[in-house]
């Protein structure tokens, strides 16, 4: 396990990221989500907010820290 | 290992339960979302998490690997134990032999067989031999009795060994008769005539009757008889016959169309049954016995769908056929020398529907038959 931890760690070196396709956001690393609705997605990441908003969002993937949402894109700002 | 499953869930508001899973920590790697429902993979240690939430309807939940695998036994249980069963018992049904029947009308070779095929493992309520194995028993059992077998077959028929044998028959020497006549056994003109021993009394188109000399085995010279010879050689004459025939002017025939049905017949005390409904009118089968068991045996049957129709021959027609049945008649007792020289419509008449004939035929047939006689001294 340790070996695993020690790869895991040189490979995602970093606390978080965030991935955008043309229908797709993957945010890896998030603390909370603090809204989710079909037109608008706020996660809280570390010390600030990833506000995503557009229509038909759907959520993929949800574990711990990882969130994979389909969906129309229009806008990603941080707040 | 991680086990997972896949659980089918009822939800009103799908953001609340995803806020929900992200706050109970529940790790959702697949969702297939469902106008009222959601079709989510989780872990298996997440599920007491998941049905925690009040507001959620769980309606289904399939396990997946080998849970999924287990679960499955588990419900069919009953047909796989059948399934076991029923190819225990198939098995047990094609490979043992119920009974061994020797077929030859003597009993002497019947009961030497049958204890020839006892000693090699052959008998009733045995285990199945192989093709192989079989050609071997035969081969022993013919090499072991050269003098009474000639020909053995073993065949298995369902769940008996069916055995054919044919008795070797050793030629007894028989001596040849010293002094013998070739003598006519019908009327007719000599049209050929080939010999090798003895004198022959006629020649070609002299008309005989029955019960002449046609090759004698007295050689003469001068009225006094030199040698006595049996007389050997064969004598082709032109012989008569008047035959009759009838045939119905008017007749149904079957045929066969391009339908088929497979059945599967039981034939118990002489009695048939199908174990399907069979659904044509009219049909020929064709029989593949499978087995026998406890006396009723078993056959796969192929039916072949016919068409009745009623067939209507003109006179000349039926004239014709009438014709070919009536020379049939006589080319039945002709063997491969003998042959028909000439034929000729004598009669014939319609009565009732049928055609009724008779028929003069000339015929070329060997007439000769070879009768001993006693020399005076």
């Amino acid at each position: 396990m340790h070996l695993y931890k020690t790869i895991k760690n040189f490979l995602l070196d970093q606390d978080y990221f965030i991935d955008l396709w043309k229908n797709y956001v993957h945010v890896y690393g998030f603390n909370k989500i603090e809204i989710l609705q079909e037109t608008k997605i706020v996660l809280t990441i570390q010390d600030f907010q990833l506000e995503i908003t557009g229509h038909d969002f759907r959520v993929l993937k949800l574990t711990k820290q990882e969130i994979l949402i389909q969906g129309n894109l229009k806008e990603m700002r941080i707040l | 290992m991680k086990k997972y499953m896949w659980v089918t869930i009822e939800v009103a508001n799908k953001a609340r339960f995803f806020l929900k899973c992200q706050e109970k920590q529940i790790a959702i790697l697949e969702v297939q979302q469902e106008k009222n429902s959601l079709q989510i993979k989780i872990q298996k240690e997440d599920y007491s998490k998941l049905k925690k939430i009040w507001f959620i309807k769980i309606v289904k939940i399939q396990a997946l690997g080998w849970d999924a695998t287990r679960e499955k036994l588990r419900q069919y249980h009953i047909f796989i134990c059948a399934l076991v069963i029923g190819a225990i018992l198939l098995y047990f049904c094609s490979h043992l032999m119920l009974s061994v029947t020797v077929i030859h009308s003597k009993e002497e070779i019947r009961s030497l067989v049958l204890d020839a095929l006892e000693s090699r493992g052959i008998k009733k309520n045995s285990w199945r031999k192989e093709f192989g194995e079989l050609e071997e028993i035969k081969n022993e059992i013919l090499e072991m009795y050269p003098n009474d077998l000639e020909w053995i077959e073993i065949e298995t028929h369902g769940m008996n060994y069916v055995v054919r044998v044919v008795e070797r028959k050793l030629e007894e020497e028989t001596e040849e008769p010293t002094a013998c006549n070739i003598v006519a056994i019908k009327d007719g003109i000599i049209k050929e005539m080939v010999y090798s021993q003895g004198e022959k009394m006629f020649s070609q188109n002299d008309a005989v009757k029955k019960g002449d000399i046609l090759i004698s085995g007295s050689i003469k010279k001068d009225e006094e008889t030199k040698n006595t010879v049996c007389a050997t050689g064969e004598v082709y004459a032109e012989v008569w016959y008047q035959v009759s025939a009838s045939v119905p002017m008017t007749y149904e025939n079957f045929e066969r169309t391009n339908k088929v049905r497979w059945n599967i017949k039981l034939k118990n005390n002489g009695y048939d049954d199908f174990l399907f409904k069979s659904r044509l009118e009219n049909y020929e089968e064709e029989k593949h016995p499978l087995l026998t068991i406890f006396g009723t045996e078993v056959s796969f049957v192929k039916q072949y769908e016919t068409l009745k129709s009623t067939v209507t021959l003109t006179e000349e027609e039926a004239l014709n056929k009438a014709l070919e049945a009536a020379l049939e008649k006589v080319e039945m007792t002709l063997d491969e020398k003998e042959e028909i020289i000439a034929k000729k419509v004598l009669k014939k008449e319609v009565n009732n529907s049928t055609m009724n004939i008779e028929v003069f035929v000339s015929v070329l047939e060997q007439i000769g038959e070879r009768q001993e006689f006693v020399v005076e001294e």
